[in-house]
């Protein structure tokens, strides 16, 4: 008898865990509700939805609303979420009864997508005023039916990164074309050291300027945008041709690259671990100062020189609920944000290496930044970056197939054919 | 007589303490509005297309037919079953050798239960940092190997996709055995010394004392441990999420990290919901045996 008890409450003791297991994911998905951040109608407050969280960037997002809020316009409240959930949160944020009014977010495809969906505010009255911005942040910013429904402030840009004293030390200089950049890793490989770092583990998606590149060089940027929007495949041979030339370079990768992520990839680098770093700018935030003044970078190699050149260029920026409760509150805040003033203020603030998108906003004054902004503004073409020129859905597609092709690399068709299953079940959704 | 019997027989119901109707039925809503009605939802929406921002077509049973012919979700399930196997397995073999070796009260027997209960008090997230330390280039598990000469073995562990899973599986074992310890300890405690002495004096052997004493008054335990370790397996995400997101290139997915990363990250929610409806049925067929074994005893 007393057995049977025990039994009993044992027995309920693990209905009792079991009901505890059953609650842990059920918090996962119980998210705050989205529109907590939201103003409460029209008291002149705005919400502003960020995810700069980084400390650097945040520190300069606070600068700068502090600064409008002093301007006299509606008082901004900045709403800094932590950007791996920024990400994840977006689509509920915009979807809810009482969203936040602006948010940060990427010019292009991405932002494009929210817009076919109806949830983006139409801000072509903010781009009357706004002459002076370059033609491609216009076409970045303006969506599929011709309306604005984007405000870029900054953008930046990736290279191949190199520390100028250890160039110096095993006699190479920065290559050209692709021919003369395997001969630069075939010398530092000689010397012992591994010539190209990567940092795939955690970030695979770093593998994806690899990709984007190659595309851009050898079948051009219309190629490839129109490959990333769903209007190509991924089997193509034209696309089987981008990692074939890859496997040209592939015996010259740092193999610890597959371990960790890009910011130990950056300290193997300055490290003299490795010899260079296709990278984006913002990898200096995670770098010494004293080191960034060895650094220098090197325009990704020409491959096929009747392709016009192309350069990746990332911009930021923000675009607005289409249920704002004050819209023209909003516009006032989003002209405010693309002035050169206000886009000085959070550049200065910030780790320094994003270049204002307003062309008379003045970036940092380092020789590395002015190299940057030349490259970009002799480009031919602009593109942005993977996820950027297709959606955040996309992207994991590409990780898989990409790591997989660094490990495998004698599997590209099979590779290829998955790509293209994966990515036509992203489009399908 | 008769119609006091009958009074009784009406009134009872009556006797039903409005406290105890508040017990039952304020719970029930609440679990019913959080749990049950998202749940049935859940069985909804796979059955249907959705990106979490359009309202969501009906597809059928368009969802399981590509889950057929899905190769990551094919690796995921074949994962899950070697992560049901080896985690469940070893943790059941280790927690419960572990235990009969630390159950008997010798001096400094608490210092060993103590170590072994430690990895249980930390969260799973942490555990996880701790071992990719171990895991990384040139970290503590290479240079061990190079010490002891089987520096030809070295991996990138967590980045190839051979031993990813294995490397992830040895974490979470470290965690598990000493919690299934601290059951079968908790189990061994409630065991009849009576027993024991019973079975000396028919000269049994230390192993059948085990085999036909222990063993069988552990039932209760079993029973319980096996909910556990079928729950735990099913369920564990966050030290795979956190040792390699599924990675490289899914070789490491179980179904639950599949499931999340098809939700949130490539925003197929119909798709991701009907993986989750998967989960649910294994959880179902592999527990279900059990539940109605111990419902029977109860009656």
């Amino acid at each position: 008898m007393t057995g049977l008890a025990a039994d009993r409450r044992t027995f309920l003791k693990g209905l009792g865990v079991l009901g505890a297991a059953a609650l842990v994911p059920g918090c996962a998905t119980t998210a705050p509700s989205p529109g907590s951040g939201a103003s409460s109608g029209a008291t002149g407050e705005l919400s502003l939805q960020s995810n700069l969280s980084a400390q650097q960037a945040k520190g300069a997002m606070e600068k700068l609303v502090a600064a409008y809020n002093k301007t006299g316009g509606a008082q901004v409240k900045l709403n800094t979420v932590a950007s791996e959930i920024y990400r994840t949160q977006l689509p509920t944020y915009l979807t809810s009864a009482n969203p936040p009014d602006v948010y940060t977010w990427y010019a292009g495809s991405v932002a494009d997508s929210y817009a076919k969906k109806g949830l983006l505010l139409d801000v072509s009255s903010v781009w009357e005023g706004l002459g002076n911005y370059p033609k491609a942040m216009q076409t970045l910013s303006t969506s599929s039916n011709g309306e604005k429904i984007f405000v870029p402030t900054s953008y930046y840009w990736w290279g191949m990164f190199y520390r100028k004293s250890n160039f110096a030390k095993w006699g190479v200089t920065p290559p050209k074309t692709w021919e003369e950049f395997l001969a630069v890793c075939k010398t530092i490989q000689s010397k012992g050291v591994p010539p190209i770092g990567i940092g795939l583990g955690d970030t695979p998606w770093v593998a994806s300027a690899w990709f984007d590149y190659l595309n851009i060089r050898i079948n051009g940027a219309p190629f490839h945008r129109d490959l990333l929007a769903g209007r190509g495949r991924f089997d193509d041979p034209k696309v089987k041709a981008v990692f074939t030339k890859w496997q040209e370079a592939l015996p010259y990768f740092d193999p610890k690259g597959k371990s960790f992520p890009f910011q130990e990839a950056t300290s193997a680098l300055l490290g003299g671990k490795t010899g260079m770093f296709l990278i984006g700018t913002f990898f200096a935030d995670s770098a010494p100062k004293d080191a960034l003044d060895d650094i220098d970078f090197f325009q990704f190699p020409i491959i096929d020189p009747a392709v016009p050149v192309a350069e990746e260029a990332p911009t930021d920026g923000y675009f607005a609920s289409k249920k704002a409760k004050d819209p023209e509150g909003v516009k006032k805040f989003m002209t405010w944000l693309a002035t050169a003033e206000a886009q000085e203020i959070y550049v200065q603030s910030s780790s320094g290496t994003a270049i204002p998108a307003n062309p008379d906003g003045k970036s940092a004054d380092t020789p590395l930044v002015k190299k940057g902004k030349a490259m970009i503004e002799g480009a031919a073409e602009l593109t942005q970056f993977f996820n950027r020129d297709s959606s955040d859905a996309l992207q994991p597609t590409a990780d898989a197939a990409l790591t997989k092709f660094l490990d495998k690399p004698d599997q590209i068709d099979k590779i290829l054919k998955d790509w293209q299953a994966a990515a036509q079940k992203v489009f399908n959704a | 007589m008769t119609s006091t019997a009958a009074s009784t027989v009406t009134r009872r119901p009556w006797k039903v303490s409005p406290l105890i109707l508040v017990f039952v039925f304020v719970p029930f809503v609440v679990e019913a509005v959080w749990v049950f009605w998202p749940a049935l939802q859940g069985f909804w929406l796979a059955l249907t297309r959705w990106d979490g921002l359009s309202a969501p077509t009906f597809v059928g049973l368009g969802n399981f037919r590509d889950m057929v012919s899905d190769p990551i979700f094919r690796t995921a399930l074949k994962n899950t079953a070697i992560w049901l196997v080896l985690f469940g397995g070893l943790s059941v073999a280790g927690g419960f050798g572990m235990a009969l070796l630390l159950q008997r009260e010798r001096r400094g027997v608490g210092i060993y239960r103590a170590a072994l209960f430690t990895p249980v008090v930390f969260s799973l997230v942490v555990t996880a940092l701790i071992w990719r330390v171990f895991y990384q280039p040139d970290g503590l598990v290479d240079s061990i190997l190079r010490g002891v000469g089987l520096g030809d073995f070295i991996r990138p562990w967590l980045a190839d996709p051979d031993t990813a899973l294995y490397a992830v599986i040895l974490p979470a074992l470290w965690r598990q055995i000493g919690y299934v310890m601290v059951l079968y300890l908790a189990g061994l405690k409630a065991v009849d010394p009576a027993l024991y002495e019973a079975a000396k004096m028919d000269h049994a052997s230390a192993w059948q004392r085990t085999l036909y004493v222990t063993i069988p008054q552990l039932k209760g335990v079993n029973a319980v441990v096996l909910s556990v370790i079928v729950i735990d397996s099913l369920r564990s995400f966050d030290i795979v999420w956190s040792m390699t997101k599924g990675g490289p290139y899914h070789s490491s997915e179980l179904l639950s990290t599949y499931m999340y990363s098809t939700a949130f990250q490539s925003t197929q929610l119909g798709y991701a919901s009907a993986i989750a409806v998967v989960i649910f049925f294994l959880a179902l067929a592999v527990i279900l045996g059990y539940l109605i074994r111990a419902f029977k005893e109860e009656s």
